[in-house]
């Protein structure tokens, strides 16, 4: 029986030992005990997309995963992305394609396409949109979210 | 405030026996609904007993008679990209794989929504419609439920206290049967306004519906008046009338009962002739 559970993760590729209550969730270690606030705390109920990560390789909601349940697993958050001053393609392109707009919603978008483009080298403007369909951006400026990603796509192709 | 205990053992009958002993304890599987409960400060459990370490719970397995069982921690990802899962149990891959969104079917499982029992989910017309068995293991043992019997009301299961999903299994039957799952919702990744779920084989039909009443919803008539009529325009016609009165929807943010009756015909005629565009065994 234990109140508070010590779990071990890698975050970045860095190694992690939290303490966490049983009812802390994965996004409020990121944001609160480590300080990584690009992982944005939106609706906490999985709908909105912006506190998206990668958690071995596989986007999950933050706010939805229980500290306690991951020991062991490999976290990739948006500020994982960039080798030191250089942005990922994925980041220069949303800059590039002017994708950027309040950025709340961006961490999450950029975290789903580099996982999209993980696995689709050459996704159609279709596989973008059912991709990003969980990424919710009120500016509403999905267009050139969609433009970024296909940008970053062509970017990557060999 | 409470404080929650938070357990994971690695035994099945360990977690069985923890969630017996105390009624404020709280199973937890791939916690896509469980958390956002926790989060919305819905539910307060005093201890949360984690499924994820019971190996018991995993995999996809096609044993000698044809049917297919599937751990209750199989993810609805896994579950949609499964090859296991072939010809008429694809109806329940083509479910799993319109819940929510990508990140939400990499960590949702089936267990867990099934427990969970919302009748405007993937799961539940589907494995209605595939005459599935739920097996349920608790502090008296293990017993199967056939899906038909297992969702009870909105929210309500036939799971009993300290007792769990341990699996879902197909019966090999269905296999031979042409499945199709239509589903309409208000936008990509929303839970269902409509859903049906058919299944088309030589000696018979079986449709459900989910989102129009407290628990998926079928009608003899309306297979029997299918069959009969060998799937011609007015046999589906007359179905789709039969399946609207057996309906029971509510109006809510998602559509009114007016507007779901008025989809059920037109969505079972859609899902009667995808189901046919399938190849036949």
């Amino acid at each position: 029986m234990s109140e508070r559970v010590a779990v071990e993760f890698k975050v970045n590729g860095a190694t992690h030992r939290v303490s966490v209550p049983a009812t802390r969730t994965l996004m409020a270690v990121l944001r609160d005990d480590l300080g990584l606030t690009g992982t944005k705390n939106g609706c906490e109920q999985g709908v909105c997309g912006s506190c998206t990560v990668l958690v071995d390789g596989a986007p999950a909601r933050a706010c939805l995963a229980l500290a306690a349940t991951l020991p062991g697993v490999e976290i990739v958050t948006v500020e994982g992305l960039a080798q030191g001053d250089t942005l990922s393609p994925v980041q220069q392109a949303f800059l590039d394609a002017g994708a950027i707009q309040c950025g709340f919603c961006m961490p999450g978008m950029i975290i789903q396409a580099t996982a999209l483009l993980t696995e689709n080298k050459r996704p159609s403007d279709d596989d973008i949109r059912h991709s990003i369909s969980g990424n919710l951006c009120r500016c509403s400026g999905y267009a050139k979210v969609i433009e970024a990603i296909s940008l970053a796509a062509s970017r990557l192709a060999p | 405030m409470t404080t929650t205990r938070f357990h994971a053992p690695e035994r099945l009958d360990e977690a069985i026996r923890l969630l017996a002993a105390d009624d404020e304890a709280r199973p937890l599987a791939g916690g896509q609904t469980l958390v956002a409960m926790l989060n919305a400060d819905l539910l307060s459990p005093s201890q949360i007993i984690s499924l994820h370490r019971i190996a018991a719970l995993k995999g996809i397995e096609k044993r000698s008679d044809g049917s297919v069982r599937i751990g209750a921690m199989t993810t609805h990802a896994g579950l949609a990209r499964s090859d296991v899962l072939r010809d008429g149990h694809r109806l329940l891959a083509q479910a799993a794989g319109r819940i929510g969104h990508e990140a939400i079917r990499n960590r949702g499982t089936i267990g867990g929504a099934v427990a969970h029992g919302d009748p405007s989910a993937d799961y539940p017309p589907a494995l209605v419609a595939l005459d599935a068995v739920i097996e349920a293991v608790g502090p008296k043992g293990k017993r199967e439920i056939p899906a038909s019997d297992f969702f009870q009301g909105f929210l309500t299961t036939a799971l009993g206290q300290g007792e769990i999903v341990a699996a879902i299994i197909l019966p090999p039957s269905l296999n031979q049967a042409r499945t199709h799952y239509e589903k309409f919702a208000r936008v990509e990744g929303d839970f269902a306004t409509v859903s049906v779920a058919v299944a088309l084989w030589r000696g018979g039909v079986r449709i459900a519906l989910g989102g129009v009443g407290p628990v998926p919803v079928r009608s003899a008539e309306a297979e029997a008046e299918l069959q009969a009529g060998q799937l011609s325009d007015a046999a589906i016609n007359d179905a789709g009338a039969l399946l609207v009165a057996a309906s029971d929807p509510l109006d809510d943010v998602r559509g009114s009962a007016d507007y779901r009756r008025r989809l059920i015909p037109r969505l079972v005629k859609r899902a009667i002739r995808a189901a046919q565009a399938k190849d036949a065994r």
